[in-house]
């Protein structure tokens, strides 16, 4: 069953089209991923959904509710991470946590919390003196205080260090891994790709794909390559060989080392080849298809840039 | 605990530990005992000066700097997407700022009446202007927090405010050694109706309506402007 149901949703700030006919789905227990470049209209999907804006026209349903008329009622359900936003300097964890849980009909018992996201030795620190993780860590805490059935996380690794990324996206995987649905906003190849069940990429206020990660990148019809060592390398040119199967582009061979480039799944031709042949090859390498490629070509321009 | 408690409860650890609310609450007490040593029982012009002084920082600078602090850093934004609004957390503040302008008041009185040797003011009077006044510093407090963009820019518009509502409303010098025209103007602004009405108890003579009614019309308007551009984010 659909937790949130989006349909056609539509929003201008004057003459600034930022969502223009956006629809998806989420179902119970998957993790969402929404992503695209900065401005493609990802926060204000979210923030519809959350009941922080109201669209100017379309629907959005979380829970089979109206997120801006019954906003109260669906807050009890409902856990949040909004990008830049910041507790009063001086509040200690315990008390945030504590406090974010008194606001709750059925709220968690935030000691749990504390020690499940590694903040117990924080407990009494003040939020000012947290770094980014630990902040990020508490955030995500006090967005599943309140025992929610669905989280959104908006940017949630933004400016954190790469070890500090892992150390998040580990959370995240347990977040789902307690039943949450998770709707999870960002503009990083790498956490969607490692984090999400599905994605929508959005740009310029549409969505311009929906699926599975793998099922994105393999969408693509990029060329690619793969290159291998010849054992024997008095080994017949392998051009011949190669060069006629289906889906391969080019063959060069520089030394021992042959590249092969082609496109679909021509690495499967090739290695099936090879070994029909008796040619022994070492030390294989494919380049790995990104989300990155994808997303070039789906709109054209890198999301990195 | 019910929300609203603990909500409260947490509040006040806060504007604890925040060093502005405790400067708040320690310079017209400081100014007081400077300037108190020579005060005299028929002094009109020392309590006025430091209760008007008290209730201006509190309003001025303490309540906007707060409130643009927490829509800034998107406290009350994150608030919204919870079961309790943000609405609970200005109403805390209010209360709580409320508390501190009765706390310095109460200081200035205890430390100048009972120390320092000054005529104790009637209570009922006192009680009227004390609301009024907080009631005036308040609504311009809460017009600040509603038009600054951010904590450190409503408390740079409070500091501003702050002086030349103080020079006009007579808390600098005397108002008899002031420009006649400034004067006059002076008796209009918030600060300056607060000093006269204070002026007028010590000095034990009758309440003149008009700097109450002026202190009145500030509270109502400024806050009614002050509710309507308010912006959660």
């Amino acid at each position: 069953m659909a937790i949130i149901e989006v349909t056609e949703l539509r929003k201008k700030y004057g003459d600034h089209v930022v969502l223009d006919g956006v629809s998806f789905s989420v179902e119970e227990g998957e993790v969402f991923g929404l992503l695209g470049p900065n401005g493609a209209g990802k926060t204000t999907a979210v923030e519809c959904a959350e009941g922080l804006r109201r669209p100017d026209s379309g629907t959005v349903r979380v829970l089979g509710l109206d997120p801006v008329r019954q906003r109260k009622q669906l807050s009890e359900h409902v856990g949040v991470q909004l990008q830049h936003t910041q507790l009063p300097e001086n509040i200690k964890v315990w008390e945030a946590l504590d406090l974010y849980a008194s606001f709750y009909d059925r709220s968690r018992d935030w000691r749990e919390l504390l020690d499940r996201w590694g903040l117990a030795d924080k407990r009494g620190a003040r939020f000012g003196k947290l770094s980014g993780g630990q902040k990020q860590r508490l955030f995500i805490a006090l967005a599943l205080v309140g025992d929610p059935r669905v989280a959104f996380l908006d940017e949630l690794t933004t400016g954190l260090d790469p070890q500090a990324r892992r150390a998040t996206w580990e959370l995240v995987k347990r977040v789902r891994a307690e039943g949450v649905t998770v709707v999870l906003v960002s503009h990083f190849m790498d956490e969607v790709e490692e984090l999400c069940d599905r994605v929508a990429v959005l740009d310029r206020g549409s969505v311009v794909a929906l699926d599975t990660p793998a099922g994105l990148i393999d969408g693509v019809d990029a060329e690619y390559r793969m290159s291998f060592r010849l054992v024997d390398a008095g080994a017949p040119d392998p051009d011949g060989l190669l060069g006629n199967l289906a889906g391969v582009t080019s063959v060069s061979r520089t030394g021992d080392r042959v590249t092969v480039a082609g496109r679909g799944d021509f690495v499967t031709a090739v290695t099936a080849s090879l070994a029909r042949e008796h040619v022994l090859v070492s030390d294989l390498r494919i380049d790995k298809r990104t989300l990155d490629d994808a997303f070039v070509a789906l709109t054209g321009r890198s999301l990195q840039a | 605990m019910p929300v609203l408690a603990k909500l409260t409860h947490v509040e006040t650890k806060l504007m604890v530990r925040e060093p502005g609310a405790v400067f708040s609450l320690l310079i017209p007490l400081f100014i007081l005992l400077v300037f108190g040593g020579g005060i005299s029982e028929g002094d009109t012009f020392l309590m006025p000066m430091a209760v008007s002084m008290a209730l201006g920082l509190v309003g001025l600078y303490l309540l906007p700097t707060t409130l643009a602090t927490y829509r800034e850093r998107g406290v009350l934004r994150r608030l919204s997407v919870t079961p309790v609004s943000p609405g609970n957390l200005l109403t805390v503040q209010l209360l709580l700022q409320l508390v501190m302008a009765v706390a310095t008041a109460a200081l200035l009185l205890v430390v100048g009446v009972g120390f320092l040797g000054a005529r104790a003011p009637g209570p009922l009077g006192f009680l009227l202007v004390f609301l009024l006044g907080t009631a005036a510093m308040f609504s311009v407090g809460l017009l600040i927090a509603a038009l600054a963009p951010n904590g450190r820019a409503a408390n740079g518009f409070g500091v501003l405010l702050y002086f030349p509502l103080a020079y006009l409303g007579g808390l600098m010098q005397p108002v008899e050694h002031m420009p006649d025209i400034l004067a006059v103007v002076g008796r209009y602004t918030p600060m300056g109706a607060l000093r006269q009405s204070l002026h007028e108890l010590w000095n034990g003579g009758a309440l003149e309506p008009l700097p109450l009614v002026t202190m009145a019309v500030y509270a109502v308007v400024l806050s009614l402007v002050a509710a309507r551009s308010f912006r959660w984010e």
